[in-house]
């Protein structure tokens, strides 16, 4: 029972992480409609900057993580301008190859200005808290903390304020949104700032708790992807549940399949669900294209 | 008009360095540098590189070996099979090497391996996979560096002298990171003990939380790891804030002073290293080191696979030397074991061989790396360090020889 637990805090946590990319990925997916392959090394391009901003001295480890979403934000605005605000009427494979092109050239210019040796943030080690063989890390409870906000923080922005509705209604339908008044320039501007600082943000976390190397985002974003197919592409909530979801499955699956295999499982998690729903979770049908 | 005759100039030029290579051939051996300089063998490529240069310059120094000079092409693996394919097919088709040396990690090895045999070209490695030496059907490949499998059994060794009784063990999935714990398990199990728990991971995963409560649910006193730096950095956190006590013994290419870097003294103190140790005391070595030292500014001892590289060269221009001039690769290739194992007259350098084989004397080369006596799957088989980490530094405690491999 007590390892039951752990490994149930374990998936969750796992699962969090996984669904800030995952959430960047299916709100892109929504409304510019292709897979945005650079959102991994837009993690990576987070965890470097929190990583550079920390050795050049900046005092209080919050504000490098302030920096690396400002820095990530700027970055995936500045690949929207340039290249996928270029490609918005050429077929969605030219924004793919260009999106997997762009991550490439991320992950290399990083791995030429900060090497391939692995780093970690200087951060205080601590002690987990133990309530009876169920360990709490503190550093795991601030990951999830940190998370939840982000996460309710953009879909508060998504939910309640106008621009955010505005968005939706692109997202619903852009023909109409441009009818009924909704200028799309500012809200892509937006969109993607968002999307960069939740990538910057997953990068931060996940590097907080593994390692940082130039391949730390590239790694993440199939299980992003797949819980952005499991959650239904384009459905904020969706990513959010699926990444939770096949976090806890795939650690749960431990005991009785091993480690090697977990992996395997949180897929299996995922076509079971695509066969009783085909448009994911909290997707329908007609509203994938 | 002035850039259409640069370009005629370069053209003739490249015709003239394309042509240059099928004049030369008769009178020298290409050797192909193929090392990690890149990824994760970064810390060890270039400094294995340099030794392979290193060697080549003494060679030469001494007249050639077998009537040639002795030619390097660098390349990188980047530590990627897929990159390391492509670097020796262009080794092997447009270098015309006839030798690929100096590969690190068993992937790569295993990668380059089936281009080398279908090539007939000599290969020379320090990887430790088991499977290397299975998959070397035609005798072409040589190992510098000891097996996963003696890995393992150095673990079981220690485990005992420290009275260990209940070891587990975490492996990377994959043919190196296996071969330690296998080659433990082999070993400890034969002695009459017991293997409480053990787990094999994936790579690249955020967290080995749940892979690490596996096999501490099982109460070890020891766990014996066959990990690479960056997991071994995120399971060794977790497993330091879990509050656990176990010790650990892991092979040196994990717990290495970039380990300490990465989680403070505090984390890994008390962890116990293990890794094959260079001959320290044998003029070979002396040599070497002295070389390596101006060359680098770095003594020998801070890398390991560097002495192993250059005996390659050594080794392989005393069988050279030994086959005589106009020796096909083949002819080389049967002359290697000759020249390093016993019996013979030992030898510590290159000239030393090349007189005493000018006067139709047996030798026995002693290298910088090991004694070098290749079995029959042509593997070498050098002696391990014990070390452990007191307040951040790795200080050796004792030398372990395992007998060399029988049976199998």
């Amino acid at each position: 029972m007590v390892g039951f637990f752990n490994l149930l805090i374990n998936g969750l946590i796992e699962g969090l992480i996984i669904a800030l990319p995952a959430l960047s990925l299916t709100l892109v997916m929504g409304i510019n409609r292709f897979p945005n392959a650079s959102a991994g090394d837009t993690m990576t391009f987070g965890a470097y900057a929190a990583l550079g901003l920390q050795y050049a001295g900046v005092a209080f480890f919050s504000f490098a993580v302030m920096g690396s979403l400002i820095a990530g934000a700027l970055l995936s605005w500045l690949c929207y301008r340039l290249v996928f605000q270029r490609l918005s009427r050429a077929p969605m494979v030219a924004s793919l190859i260009a999106a997997i092109g762009i991550g490439f050239m991320i992950r290399s210019v990083i791995g030429l200005v900060a090497g391939h040796d692995l780093h970690t943030f200087s951060l205080p080690l601590v002690r987990a808290w133990n309530f009876d063989g169920i360990r709490v890390l503190p550093t795991d409870l601030a990951i999830a903390g940190v998370a939840l906000a982000l996460l309710i923080l953009v879909f508060c922005w998504l939910k309640l304020s106008p621009s955010g509705r505005q968005l939706r209604a692109i997202a619903d339908n852009p023909d109409l949104a441009k009818l009924s008044g909704i200028r799309p320039q500012r809200l892509m501007g937006m969109l993607w700032l968002l999307s960069g600082a939740l990538c910057a943000s997953g990068g931060v976390l996940l590097g907080m708790k593994a390692v940082v190397m130039p391949e730390l985002g590239w790694e993440m974003l199939l299980p992003a992807f797949a819980a952005m197919i499991l959650g239904g592409i384009g459905q904020p909530l969706g990513a959010v549940v699926g990444a939770v979801l096949m976090g806890i499955a795939q650690e749960l699956s431990i005991p009785i399949v091993g480690p090697s295999y977990k992996i395997a499982v949180a897929f299996v998690v995922m076509l079971l669900v695509l066969m009783v729903r085909p448009g994911g979770l909290f997707g329908h049908v007609e509203k994938v294209r | 008009m002035h850039s259409s005759r640069l370009i005629l100039t370069a053209t003739a030029m490249a015709a003239a360095m394309c042509a240059a290579p099928g004049l030369a051939q008769a009178q020298e051996f290409r050797i192909g540098a193929l090392n990690p300089v890149t990824g994760a063998g970064s810390p060890y490529g270039p400094g294995m590189q340099k030794a392979i240069l290193l060697a080549v310059d003494e060679v030469n120094a001494a007249g050639g070996a077998g009537g040639r000079k002795l030619v390097v092409f660098t390349e990188d693996t980047q530590t990627q099979p897929q990159a390391a394919v492509l670097a020796a097919k262009k080794l092997i088709e447009v270098n015309k090497v006839q030798a690929i040396l100096g590969t690190w990690s068993s992937g790569v090895t295993l990668a380059v391996m089936p281009l080398t045999d279908a090539a007939g070209l000599i290969q020379m490695n320090v990887s430790g996979a088991p499977a290397i030496s299975v998959e070397d059907k035609k005798d072409l490949v040589w190992r510098f560096q000891a097996t996963n499998d003696r890995f393992g059994q150095a673990f079981a060794e220690i485990a005992k002298k420290r009275n260990f009784t209940r070891p587990g063990t975490m492996a990377f999935n994959n043919a190196s990171g296996r071969g330690n714990t296998d080659g433990f398990t082999k070993a400890w199990t034969a002695g009459g003990g017991k293997v409480v728990g053990s787990v094999v991971y994936e790579p690249n995963r955020p967290s080995y939380r749940s892979e690490l409560q596996q096999v501490l649910g099982e109460k070890p006193d020891v766990i014996v790891t066959g990990s690479y730096l960056p997991d071994t950095t995120i399971f060794l956190r977790e497993w330091y804030q879990s509050g656990e006590k176990n010790k650990w013994i892991m092979p040196g290419w994990a717990a290495n002073p970039e380990l300490i870097k990465a989680l403070g003294p505090e984390v890994t103190e008390g962890l116990i290293s293990v890794d094959t140790v260079s001959s320290e005391t044998a003029p070979s070595y002396k040599n070497f080191d002295a070389a390596y030292l101006k060359a680098t500014g770095k003594p020998a001892s801070s890398n390991v696979y560097a002495a192993m590289t250059y005996d390659m060269v050594i080794s392989l221009a005393l069988a050279m030397e030994a086959a005589g001039p106009n020796a096909n690769v083949e002819q080389i290739n049967s002359k290697i074991r000759d020249v390093s194992n016993a019996p013979g007259t030992k030898v510590y350098s290159f000239a030393e061989g090349k007189s005493l084989l000018g006067r139709k004397q047996k030798i026995d080369y002693d290298g910088a790396s090991s004694k070098l006596d290749f079995d029959k799957f042509g593997d070498a088989s050098p002696d391990f360090g014990v070390y452990v980490i007191e307040k951040g530094q790795l200080v050796r405690k004792e030398m372990i020889s395992l007998k060399p491999a029988s049976g199998n």
